[in-house]
């Protein structure tokens, strides 16, 4: 398919894989974060981590949606899904993410009507289809998902239905990325920027990351031949001396990002002063919650929730993981009483986790070989 | 053409374009009224919102999150 073909080109790859190569600095170590769980699944997938040099260090972010949702927020929707009538709607990764007791997905089996949906306007069909149903839609992601959310309620509210509303934990990328930028423990030569959700936000938001923090960002695409030349740019910007906000990923992303769809989550949403993620603790202004104009949408307002925060098993170290810290495999649980189909930590419950990356596509052999 | 409700969220790539930070590119084939048709790179066609699009047409490619297209691809 075109946009796709032409960027896995193995033989392309390669000869970036050289030019990388030809631009490293004589005994630097160089670690650079992918923001985003779509691109920690990209680099497992195709192997691109076996293309770079042993110097060259890919370090995973917080950007996969389902692993920084904290436990208490699962437990939050497990109570409302066990309300009489309620079809509690989310999509597919969630249903397995543990909560303090139970999964989504064990309420299921306990009898609640919990629903894998693909799209939010899913969950909206099925409310226009069981109007004597409440029907709730466990909403998470980036700025990527969040404008889906928001037309779906728009659309909800333009239609006078009554028997919607959403559990709302949509996230913003940027506050957590300044976290880390702060975070002692961490020390990062550039960032592979997040082209999905730049796509909706523009490349603007992060311009602070060279100006505030002195590090390049390169916005990329998810195809293996886009990672290597944003790994390529990073580094030449490192070389070259300079630090800014860059566009690999210009054949998607628009420098101001998508206007519609800022506007729409600005009429849906409002930010939360504060909001908890998982292994990064509470982090202001992070997340989103329902303006005053769409509060009749909020399922937190219409069912009682517990709204207790929930402290993380002590085995499970996918903070560390999460912050980039340490690697999935360095996890005292990972590929052990840690896996897919036994998740401690949601790092290992959504295939763009980086744990699942790791194990998914076989890279703990590999690292457990070297140890 | 693909059941979401029921289906599942990996859309034959392994991963799940809902979560993280997937988009799949798509080519649209059809306009209607509150949708689009749109084709994924395996043939299999999809209903696709695009009221945060402008001037999209037949050809097109765009990039579809969760249901809904986000961007255009040039």
């Amino acid at each position: 398919m075109k946009f796709v073909d032409e960027f896995r080109n193995a033989q392309l790859g390669r000869a970036l894989a050289g030019e990388i190569l030809a631009e490293l600095e004589p005994g630097r170590h160089y670690k650079v974060m992918e923001v985003c769980g779509g691109h920690t699944h990209s680099i497992y997938k195709y192997g691109i981590d076996d293309l770079l040099p042993d110097n060259v260090e890919l370090v995973h972010g917080p950007g996969c949606p389902v692993c920084v949702i904290p436990m208490g927020r699962v437990d939050d929707g497990i109570a409302v899904a066990r309300n009489d009538g309620v079809i509690f709607t989310c999509f597919g990764d969630m249903l397995r993410v543990p909560g303090s007791e139970y999964t989504l997905l064990d309420a299921k089996a306990q009898g609640a009507d919990v629903r894998m949906v693909y799209s939010p306007l899913d969950a909206l069909r099925i409310a226009r289809e069981n109007p004597g149903r409440e029907v709730v839609f466990f909403a998470i992601g980036f700025e990527t998902t969040a404008p889906s959310t928001a037309l779906t309620l728009k659309r909800a509210k333009a239609e006078h239905i009554t028997n919607f509303s959403c559990v709302c934990n949509h996230v913003t990328i940027v506050p957590p990325l300044r976290a880390l930028l702060e975070s002692p423990d961490l020390r990062l030569d550039g960032f592979i920027g997040p082209g999905h959700v730049c796509t909706v936000v523009g490349a603007r938001p992060f311009e602070f990351i060279p100006l505030d923090y002195g590090r390049p960002v390169v916005i990329s695409g998810f195809e293996p031949l886009d990672i290597l030349q944003s790994i390529l740019m990073i580094l030449r910007q490192l070389s070259a001396g300079r630090c800014e906000v860059e566009n690999q990923y210009t054949r998607v992303v628009p420098r101001e990002g998508n206007l519609r769809a800022l506007q729409v989550m600005s009429e849906v949403f409002e930010l939360r002063p504060h909001f908890e993620w998982r292994g990064l603790g509470f982090i202001s202004q992070s997340a989103l919650r329902l303006s005053d104009a769409y509060r009749d949408f909020d399922a937190e307002e219409r069912f009682e929730v517990p709204g207790v925060r929930v402290a993380d098993p002590k085995a499970c170290q996918c903070g560390e993981v999460l912050k980039g810290v340490i690697k999935p495999w360095e996890c005292k649980v990972f590929g052990t009483a840690c896996t897919p189909e036994h998740a401690i930590g949601t790092c290992m419950v959504s295939p763009e986790g980086a744990c699942a990356a790791y194990y998914n596509f076989g890279r703990f052999v590999r690292e457990r070989e070297v140890v | 053409m693909s059941d979401p409700a029921g289906g599942s969220c990996a859309a034959g790539t392994g991963h799940c374009i809902t979560c993280g930070d997937e988009g799949i590119a798509m080519r649209l084939v059809e306009l209607r009224s509150a949708a689009a048709l749109c084709v994924d790179e395996e043939g299999e066609v999809h209903s696709v919102a695009i009221d945060l699009l402008d001037d999209v047409s037949p050809g097109t490619t765009v990039l579809v999150h969760a249901g809904v297209a986000i961007g255009v691809t040039q």
